[in-house]
């Protein structure tokens, strides 16, 4: 080969070369390829807004300087630089921000401007409706129906050197606008565990806790959750869960990945004996209720090792079923003094056993976790139990005359209020123990009409009269044990009347209220009292019944199940005749 | 003064290193322009370095530059609608707002969300199930209370403040043209600054909204950085194929030129056989042909000419040897009639002297020839001992004596005291010598003939200096030539043949040594002999120089006012190695 051809020849595969390269610069066709799962944007945090706040300018009228200061507090929480620049010397060295947080409606309004000409003063009130005030646990408690919404802050400005107005005088703690809060603060599940892995039994459900925790902007909100997570419950919730995160731990950081989101965790973490399967549940459903790291495993770490020396604690993505809900959903309901069971196809079985026997004796049913006891109010007062079988018979339980119906816990044990010595009692008919004093100092003096033990055996529920509903937790374990932490949850207003309580999950207690204009069934938070009025119904209703999502209630009239369905927002009924009431397994 | 000494010599020595420095330096920047000059390869390889360097750079910074611009671009015009239609919804927002103040305020419990609020949850998506926008969104108003707001965790103080000014300018001669500017900013909470693209317009142009968006344009400086990177590491590698490619091709041009060029040198050594290997039929198949075709070809002419050279020499010596035999027939008739010229009659006696003249002549002349065809024959060999040279020295000028005195010439010798030992062959040099002294009485002019001996470890020396007419320039190396006359026209007084002086250098090249003349006109000449003190070994030097002192001196002097070109003849072995 000469050495022209030679070079020929390499020219061309030089430029074939090329030209196949280049033609695969541009997009490739072809395939199926698998691709890569890519993640779908940061899971860690959610979006919001701030308000921010300006400087109080100079040409600014009193007004406006007070409404420069309303929006400073807006802000305090994110800048606090800004709000001092509104103050005087003065009132910088008096005011305070802490404290409980007042929240009023958007439609405040600034009464006209009062001037003092002998102290050179005006000043600018604040008029509005109180909606609730958020504590610095972050528990939101809205206004009862009884208190009187109308607030009125008057702010006292001056004019300094300059001529333009400073506040001098003002009202101690941030005052902060519903429309300020639904942009700073979001409303947040944290759940805690219903009893200490120290305790009597290990605990199996989780309790939830709800706040409002500000937004940070410069951290994640997983992290703000998981930060007031470790800080333990609210007042409401105080003593009564177990929290497995160890005083004085914190959040180092809580990134992002493609599959996972990792927890990275410091503190005083005994990781020998911490409960792990309680700590990843709370950090789970913590996290996933409020739809962060959704669809995505934890990792959780200790200072950036893994958390225990056996490798990696990975959480799922999803959360098991038993710590949340899972709950008995078999419809039953007592008809003429016996208990029947809803069958599929829409015939109701009694019972075996006595339960099912239809009878005059025994009001007021209440079925066990497990449906394997039965227990009643009888006609002569005291609380009665029999087992679910067969060959089984009426026992008493708990001895009385006036006592409220029975309500079991999920540990078998069932609660009562004696109405006549004023306080609650509790028996444990598996062990056929004798019924036992619990200590509720709160609900001393109180007419208790009925006394509900949540599924989540931690809240309880108590109406007092017909007028009032309080919720409480079940604190403490064994000897010390005790009902407390009441606090007022709804009242009727004027004439109304509240007909019944039940526990819907563990977190909502459905409220069946009579007014004048007929009957209203309330779900209400019990953390923070957030209300849904359900649609109300023509027909009268009695009794109700609920457990998770399902809610029923019978008919005065037609002595019939209706059943909520929340999808259409309307109540249907179920075919089952002469029901005096539904009900379901514990609540 | 010591300390002066001492700064003297610490001066020196910085001086002395900067100038071994400089020394070191040039010799490798010779020694690589040398490679350099030598290598066709390296000079190749290295062009297609060099403008392949360039070619890559220049594409390179074009296609980044590109990509730059396209990448950015589409970057920027996608943020840049974002940011006009969140503009449209948050005066459209604002607007509404305006409606719903200028409306009475009902007492009514239903009072409706702030619009600002709205239109912020609904551009950063707050309100929906938490699809993140990629960019934050700050809406200020430093003129209203409570009307700025924020998403994420931007700042007003985040808001780059020429961009800010810009915006306030335009807003006070009513221009609301949006402006964009992209920097690095470091925003609260996060360790590093993030480049950002920050586009800032005024809504509402007489209340005073500024709205800033700020993309994040990470990703993509990061996916630039990475093409850039990807552009150098590729253009890298390009340039190191292409030269690599440049190598090879080169190699295979190169190795056959490098083939030839040492069978040339070869054959240029005398090495007449040399013979490339011819492969293939391209065109450096050709030129191995023809480089064998012309070996062959001179091979034959150098060999041709040989026999020619050996001819003529043959002819030269068998002519003197022819010559002798009647010569010496002619000789004895001569001295006959010369020994009885007293009894001729003048004009008689007179041409028998002139006969026995030439005749001596003649015959001197032949003895030359034989002589030099000795040498041309390659027959002439040494038979050396160690003399003192000034012994030979003062033979030579015994023997000259009497060619002097009827010159009037008188000689001055400067001689060494201690002995000047050497190897060499005695008649020849005397030879030499004689012929020297010879030369200079009878260029001399009857001035002083100046014999100098000079010696050092390696060398000894003898110049002959006379203060005759001289040589002209160019006439340094003819005097050695056969034959030569720097006069034709002038006559031979002391009957030289022409020859003497071709002996005398092929005497002196016989013994490794040199024979050199200098001359100027009206100065007169001098010759010199360098012999080495042993025989057989190379001299690197002569004891004594080959212009004379004075002459040296005076134009020193001169020198020192006027730069002078010195004349081609030099001290040293430049033109005595031939």
């Amino acid at each position: 080969m000469t050495l022209t051809r030679r070079l020929a020849a390499m020219i061309a595969v030089v430029s074939a070369a090329v030209i196949a390269g280049s033609g695969c610069a541009v997009i490739p066709v072809g395939g199926p390829f698998p691709v890569d799962e890519a993640g779908s944007g940061d899971s860690v945090t959610v979006p919001f807004q701030r308000m921010v706040a300006v400087p109080p300018q100079p040409q600014w009228g009193a007004q406006q300087v007070v409404e420069g200061l309303q929006a400073a507090m807006a802000a305090y929480g994110d800048d606090p630089s800004i709000l001092p620049l509104y103050l005087t010397e003065e009132a910088r060295r008096v005011w305070k921000p802490d404290g409980a947080v007042t929240v009023i409606d958007d439609s405040f309004r600034l009464d006209d401007i009062v001037e003092n000409k002998e102290k050179k003063e005006t000043i600018v009130t604040i008029l509005g409706n109180k909606m609730a005030q958020i504590n610095e646990d972050g528990t939101y408690v809205p206004i009862g129906p009884s208190e009187d919404p109308k607030i009125s802050r008057a702010i006292t400005l001056v004019k300094d050197r300059s001529g333009a107005y400073r506040v001098n005088l003002l009202p101690q703690g941030l005052l902060l606008t519903d429309a300020d809060v639904r942009r700073a603060y979001r409303p947040t599940n944290l759940y805690y565990l219903n009893g200490t892995s120290g305790g009597d039994g290990e605990p199996d459900r989780l309790v939830a806790d709800r706040v409002r925790l500000r937004i940070k902007p410069t951290e994640s909100y997983a992290q703000t959750i998981v930060e007031r997570l470790i800080q333990g419950p609210t007042s409401g919730l105080q003593g009564a869960v177990g929290n497995e995160f160890p005083a004085g731990a914190r959040v180092r950081s809580i990134r992002s990945s493609e599959d996972r989101v990792v927890v990275n965790l410091t503190g005083p973490f005994a990781t020998g004996d911490i409960f792990v399967g309680g700590l990843t549940a709370q950090l789970r459903a913590s996290l996933s209720d409020n739809r962060l790291a959704s669809g995505r495993a934890l990792e959780v770490q200790l200072d950036g090792e893994p958390f225990s020396s056996s490798g990696p604690l990975i959480v799922p993505a999803s959360l098991p079923e038993s710590w949340l809900g899972g709950e008995d959903n078999q419809v039953f309901y007592a008809s003429k003094g016996a208990v029947h069971m809803l069958g599929s196809d829409g015939e109701g079985l009694p019972l075996a056993g006595p339960a099912g026997q239809p009878g005059e004796l025994y009001s007021g049913f209440a079925i066990s976790k497990d449906r394997d006891r039965i227990a009643a109010r009888a006609t002569s007062g005291g609380i009665w139990v029999t087992r679910h079988a067969a060959d089984a018979r009426w026992q008493e339980s708990i001895p009385g005359t006036k006592l409220t119906d029975p309500s079991w816990h999920r540990d078998g044990s069932l609660w009562t209020f004696d109405r006549q010595n004023g306080g609650v009692l509790r028996s444990h008919p598996a062990v056929s123990r004798a019924a036992e004093h619990v200590a509720a100092p709160a609900l001393q003096g109180l007419d208790v009409t009925s006394l509900r033990m949540a599924r989540d055996g931690v809240r309880v529920a108590v109406r007092i009269g017909t007028k009032e509903v309080q919720v409480g937790a079940l604190a403490g374990g064994g000897a010390g044990t005790m009902l407390s932490n009441f606090h007022p949850l709804t009242s009727a207003e004027g004439d109304d009347e509240i007909r019944d309580i039940a526990w819907g999950d563990g977190g909502h207690l459905l409220v069946l209220v009579q007014t004048k204009a007929g009957q209203v069934v309330k779900e209400i938070n019990v953390s923070d009292g957030e209300t849904t009025q359900l649609p109300s119904t023509s027909k009268p209703l009695v009794s109700l019944a609920a457990v998770g999502e399902v809610i029923l209630a019978t008919t005065e009239d037609g002595k019939e199940i209706l059943e909520f369905g929340r999808d259409k927002q309307t109540w249907t009924p179920k075919p089952a005749t002469a029901v005096d009431a539904p009900l379901f397994a514990l609540g | 003064m010591p300390p002066t000494k001492t700064r003297r010599l610490r001066r020196r020595t910085l001086r002395q290193i900067l100038g071994g420095v400089r020394r070191r330096a040039r010799r490798v920047a010779g020694g690589a322009r040398r490679v350099w000059r030598r290598s066709l390869q390296l000079q190749v390889v290295t062009s297609t370095l060099v403008i392949s360097v360039i070619v890559v750079v220049v594409l390179g910074a074009f296609l980044s530059d590109q990509i730059n611009n396209s990448v950015i671009e589409r970057r920027q015009q996608s943020a840049a609608s974002d940011a006009s239609a969140d503009r449209l919804r948050i005066a459209d927002a604002l607007n509404r707002q305006q409606d719903a103040q200028a409306k009475p305020a009902d007492a009514g419990k239903n009072v409706p969300a702030d619009p600002l609020d709205e239109v912020m949850d609904a551009i950063i998506g707050a309100g929906g199930d938490g699809s993140k926008t990629r960019y934050e969104v700050l809406i200020l108003n430093t003129a209203k209370p409570g009307q700025s707001r924020a998403s994420g965790n931007v700042t007003p103080r985040d808001v780059p403040p020429a961009l800010q000014q810009m915006l306030r300018r335009q807003a006070e001669k009513f221009v609301d043209r949006p402006q964009r500017s992209t920097q690095p900013i470091r925003f609260a909470g996060e360790g590093q600054p993030t480049q950002t693209l920050v586009i800032g317009a005024m809504v509402n142009l007489s209340d005073g909204y500024e709205v800033y968006h700020f993309f994040p344009i990470s990703d993509e400086e990061q996916m630039l950085s990475n093409v850039r990177l990807a552009i150098v590491v590729v253009g890298f590698g390009l340039v190191l194929l292409l030269a690599a490619i440049a190598y090879l091709v080169t190699r295979q041009v190169v190795s056959p030129v490098r083939l030839a060029r040492q069978a040339a040198e070869r054959l240029a050594s005398g090495k007449l056989d040399e013979r490339l290997k011819v492969r293939g039929e391209d065109d450096l198949a050709r030129l191995a042909t023809s480089f064998n075709e012309m070996a062959a070809n001179l091979a034959l002419k150098i060999h041709q000419l040989e026999e020619l050279s050996q001819v003529q020499r043959q002819f030269v010596s068998d002519v003197s040897h022819e010559l002798r035999t009647p010569l010496t027939t002619v000789r004895m008739a001569a001295d006959l009639l010369y020994d009885a010229r007293e009894d001729f009659d003048p004009m008689a006696s007179r041409s028998a002297e002139l006969m026995q003249a030439q005749l001596e002549r003649f015959e001197s002349m032949l003895a030359d020839l034989l002589e030099i065809s000795r040498y041309d024959a390659g027959a002439a060999d040494l038979d050396v001992d160690s003399v003192d040279v000034r012994d030979v020295v003062l033979r030579a000028i015994a023997d000259s004596e009497a060619l002097a005195e009827r010159h009037s010439t008188r000689f001055e010798l400067r001689l060494p005291n201690e002995p000047c030992m050497a190897e060499i062959d005695n008649r020849r040099v005397e030879r030499i010598l004689r012929n020297l002294l010879f030369n200079a009485i009878e260029h001399g002019e009857g001035r002083d003939v100046v014999v100098t001996v000079g010696a050092d470890r390696d060398a000894v020396a003898v110049a002959v200096r006379d203060h005759g007419i001289g040589l002209k320039a160019g006439e340094e190396t003819l005097v050695f030539d056969r034959f030569w006359r720097a006069d034709p026209s002038r006559a031979r007084t002391i009957g030289g043949t022409g020859l003497g002086l071709a002996i005398s250098r092929e005497d002196a090249t016989l013994h490794g040594g040199w024979l050199q003349a200098w001359g100027q006109p009206g100065e007169g000449s001098q010759f010199r002999l360098t012999l080495p003190r042993r025989a057989g070994v190379d001299l690197k030097g002569s004891p004594l120089s080959l212009v004379p002192p004075e002459i040296e001196m005076r134009r020193t002097w001169r020198g020192q006012m006027t730069p002078v070109l010195l004349p081609a003849v030099g001290d040293g072995g430049g033109h005595d190695l031939d």
